[in-house]
């Protein structure tokens, strides 16, 4: 796919869309948004990336390796769920902060195992897409 | 510092996972750092000898499962004391062992970890006061042994024993696991010290009990190996020898008796305590002596021994007299030190000459000093000859058969037999390969290394001292062990030397002077190998390998007819027992619908849901892929909208977004589907056409279902609703749910698509045929 318009737009659009991704984020606690969804649209913005100019540049992108950034998701939320029992609850007990912060509101574990998710999520995606897309190419 | 015993646990786990890294900035010499730790372990646990005799254990306490009422719960009392310096002064001589027998191997490190995950585990056990925190740690001795048996990964025969032991001593595990839990709720309480003061003849009396004591049992005597699962441990010799030393003698294998001792006075209540636990233990103990008659390989020689001696413990544990509980204390000390140090020289004898058949090795002594004088002492202690450990405890031995219930002479008659090959064996691995004429070997022979002959020699010296003044090992670690065992505080053990001229030591004497006959025999009882070959072929190995190869069997029938590769029966499968399963309910639950007071849709929304219908009937119509998938896609998106329109934006923006890269997952494969052809008959298509009508009839009713009791029992929802900015600072109560209320699903449920991936990477990129290429 050697479409000169769609890899002018996927230049543009990849930044906006990774922006939207941390906004989705950092608003899900209290409106629609989260994680989830956040670690989804990362994704696509990568897999945009990758049809617009290949996988290779896609991976480069992203820097680190699809299976790194998975793991380094499910530790943050085992960390985020393991502060509660440090501070003496039981595991993946919320503890909160009570000053607010421009734009996140209130910080509090939850929050970080949202982080924890977000990347869980995108780098299981991009793991599949690129796996998945890379063995096309090489049979091709 | 009140808490050290437990911060030695806790480094011994930490030093497991350090030794690979230690192992790369190391090399071999890594082990020797490592060994601190048990060093220090054992420094900790001998400066608690005065305490324990004093009758004050240890007891530590913290909160691990509070909703479950599991909780860390230790407590070392003398039986633990007795088990955690024998694990931790073998684990020493182990480590040190380990250093200069597997020196040089690459995965050296690999090999610490399981080492030293393995000894934290059996510290563990043998330190526990809650049973599921007992079970826990046994279960993770027999993963760690799993890993240390099969640790010569490429050898088919290592493998298999490894296995082999983990599927016995892991089915046994089971058994436990399901014991204890009947047992911690038929008492109220899972702590052992808390157990052990009850009135242990209410207890057994409550029915079920005998359910309890058979499954306890169970586990216990696939761990100590008792017949007929005895078979596990001669085939997991295919393991390094610091392994065979470590847990196939001194340790991992005990904990099946230390089992058998912890719920002693709880279980030995029990009516058919007796009768099950001194035969199944004089059974394993002649099968033991007899199957290593006919050996002729040292490591197997001292295997069969090894599963004679578990099995003379349970049998005194079972006859159970405060005699017999005191003899198997003695007799537990005395073999851990002899056989460890045993296993090790013949290891040793294995590492420098590449022979391990005791008739092709002789004189030996000369050529390496060191490991002959340790296997000379091991030896003679095994065989009982006075001034050693090894007499002392045969002596208590045959004090308890001659005070011994139930059997008569049959006790002396079957103590004296087995023991008897002990001396015949004792020759053979610890006399033989050193003295007499010097036989030549494939490697040329010399000493080993130091810190293969100073755990060895150590232990000799420890045989000899605790030979010579047993008052010492007898008060500070036998006595309270079995004082311990009994439950009884006041009970104090002494170990003698010298009782005067006594039926014992008569028996004593004959032992060794019978023994030495045998010996003579041997050569001709190993001529007649083929009896034991075929002994062995009708032995309980048959079976298990007959179970194993049925349950395989079975596995592979039952994934081809359900995990048959095709989509379409596996949606088949579940559809049709959703179906099932939820129609049956149905009947009489389904409300008419009220017509009248339903809310009109709005014309909107029956728009979408007439797109979704078109979507989904014309992906079944459509005679091109390309066209079916982008069929689909209208039904995902329209059922977004849907979302949307009912207020769940966080669902609608999910919906939309897998939409989009399930569409992009199509492209993808898209060339590597087959040709798009029409593959079903007829028949199937009627078939499944009427399926999913019924399908889709039984959701709709439930629909109904859900939306006539919804007003009466919404409590979950109403909680989330009200709690969501209160308890968890959020509006988002979608959010919420996922990130606080049930972020332990959320965990798990990221856990599961992790694992989905990485299956996804594997086939596609490491599979077989990729020339090994470059993977990320």
């Amino acid at each position: 796919m050697n479409s000169i318009i769609l890899a002018t737009v996927s230049r543009l659009l990849t930044g906006l869309l990774l922006v939207f991704s941390v906004f989705l984020l950092l608003r899900g606690h209290n409106l629609p948004g989260g994680g989830f969804s956040g670690g989804l649209v990362a994704a696509s913005a990568f897999v945009l990336a990758s049809f617009a100019s290949g996988f290779p540049a896609a991976r480069r992108l992203l820097v680190v390796p699809p299976r790194v950034i998975m793991g380094f998701g499910l530790v943050v939320a085992l960390v985020a769920g393991l502060a509660g029992n440090v501070a003496g609850y039981p595991f993946l007990t919320g503890l909160w902060d009570t000053t607010l912060f421009p734009v996140v509101g209130k910080l509090g574990t939850p929050l970080f195992f949202d982080v924890g998710v977000y990347f869980a999520v995108l780098g299981v995606t991009t793991l599949i897409v690129f796996s998945l897309g890379e063995d096309s190419e090489e049979e091709d | 510092m009140e808490n050290l015993p437990i911060i030695i646990l806790a480094s011994v786990f930490v030093a497991a996972f350090l030794a690979p890294a230690l192992h790369r900035v190391l090399g071999d010499r890594c082990g020797l750092v490592l060994s601190l730790v048990p060093l220090a372990g054992a420094w900790v646990y001998a400066e608690m000898v005065p305490r324990i005799m004093a009758g004050q254990p240890f007891v530590y306490r913290h909160a691990w499962v509070p909703s479950l009422g599991i909780s860390l719960d230790f407590r070392i009392d003398g039986l633990s004391l007795l088990f955690l310096l024998l694990i931790s002064v073998i684990g020493v001589f182990v480590t040190w062992y380990a250093a200069g027998y597997l020196a040089g191997k690459k995965d050296l490190g690999r090999f610490y970890l399981y080492l030293f995950g393995f000894m934290g585990s059996m510290l563990g056990v043998v330190s526990a006061d809650h049973l599921v925190l007992l079970f826990v740690f046994w279960e993770l001795t027999s993963i760690s042994s799993y890993l240390l048996i099969g640790y010569y990964h490429n050898e088919a025969k290592s493998r298999a024993a490894a296995l082999q032991a983990l599927l016995v001593t892991g089915a046994g595990g089971l058994c436990l696991l399901a014991g204890v839990i009947l047992l911690g709720r038929m008492a109220g309480t899972f702590l052992i010290s808390e157990l052990l003061a009850m009135d242990a003849a209410a207890l057994v009396a409550q029915p079920g009990f005998t359910t309890v004591l058979i499954l306890i049992l169970l586990g216990a005597f696939t761990k100590s190996a008792q017949f007929p699962f005895h078979f596990w441990l001669p085939n997991a010799m295919t393991a390094p020898a610091p392994v065979s030393a470590y847990l196939h003698s001194a340790t991992m294998v005990k904990a099946g008796v230390f089992l058998l001792a912890r719920l002693f006075p709880l279980l030995s209540a029990s009516p058919l305590w007796f009768p099950i636990v001194a035969p199944v233990g004089a059974v394993t103990m002649i099968t033991g002596v007899v199957m290593a008659l006919g050996q002729n390989d040292l490591k197997k020689i001292l295997a069969y021994t090894t599963v004679g001696v578990l099995g003379t413990l349970t049998m005194l544990l079972g006859i159970g007299t405060e005699l017999a509980v005191k003899a198997a204390m003695a007799y537990l000390l005395a073999h851990a030190i002899y056989k460890a140090a045993l296993f090790m020289t013949s290891g040793t004898i294995d590492h420098e000459t590449g022979v391990r058949d005791p008739d092709l090795l002789g004189g030996l002594r000369r050529a390496m000093p060191f490991t002959a004088a340790a296997a000379l002492v091991g030896g003679l202690s095994m065989a009982g000859v006075p001034l050693l450990l090894g007499f002392v405890s045969k002596e208590y031995f045959y004090k308890a058969l001659l005070d011994a219930q139930g059997a008569g002479v049959l006790w002396e008659v079957l103590g004296v037999g087995a023991s008897v090959v002990m001396v015949a064996a004792a020759i053979t691995a610890g006399i033989k390969p050193f003295w007499g004429k010097l036989l030549p070997t494939p490697k040329h022979a010399h000493e080993a290394p130091w810190t293969m002959w100073l755990g060895p020699v150590l232990l000799g010296v420890a045989g000899i001292k605790t030979g010579l003044f047993p008052s010492y090992a007898g008060a500070g670690l036998v006595g309270p062990a079995a004082a311990a065992v009994l439950g009884d505080g006041g009970f104090v053990a002494d170990l003698k030397l010298w009782h005067g001229w006594t039926t014992a030591l008569g028996l004593s004497a004959v032992t060794v002077l019978l023994g030495l006959g045998l010996y003579a025999l041997l050569p001709r009882i190993r001529a007649a190998r083929g009896i034991f070959g075929g002994l062995a072929r009708l032995g309980p190995e048959h079976g298990y390998d007959n179970l194993l190869s049925g349950l395989l069997a079975f596995a592979r029938w039952q994934t081809s007819v359900l995990q048959n590769g095709y989509l379409r029966n596996y949606i088949l499968t579940v559809v049709m027992f959703t179906v099932v399963l939820v129609g049956w309910m149905l009947p009489g639950v389904v409300p008419s619908p009220d017509w009248d007071t339903m809310v009109r849709p709005h014309v909107l929304t029956v728009t979408v849901c007439l797109l979704i219908m078109a979507g989904a009937i014309f992906a079944c119509l459509t005679s091109s892929r390309f066209t079916a998938i982008l069929a689909l896609g209208v039904v995902g998106v329209g059922i977004a909208m849907l979302y949307f329109m009912f207020s769940a934006p966080d669902l609608a923006m999910t919906q939309v977004l897998v939409e989009t890269l399930t569409l992009v997952l199509f492209v993808l494969a898209f060339y590597r589907l087959p040709v798009f052809g029409n593959y079903s008959k007829k028949s199937v298509k009627i078939r499944d056409a009427i399926l999913a009508a019924v399908f889709g009839t039984v959701m709709a009713m439930v629909v109904l279902v859900e939306q006539s009791s919804r007003a009466a029992d919404n409590a979950v929802s109403r909680f989330m609703g009200e709690n969501s900015l209160a308890l968890a600072n959020g509006r988002n109560v979608v959010n919420v749910i996922l990130v606080d209320f049930r972020a332990l699903d959320t965990l798990g449920e990221i856990t599961v698509l992790a694992i989905a991936a990485l299956g996804v990477f594997a086939m596609l990129r490491l599979r077989p045929g990729r020339g090994g290429k470059e993977d990320r």
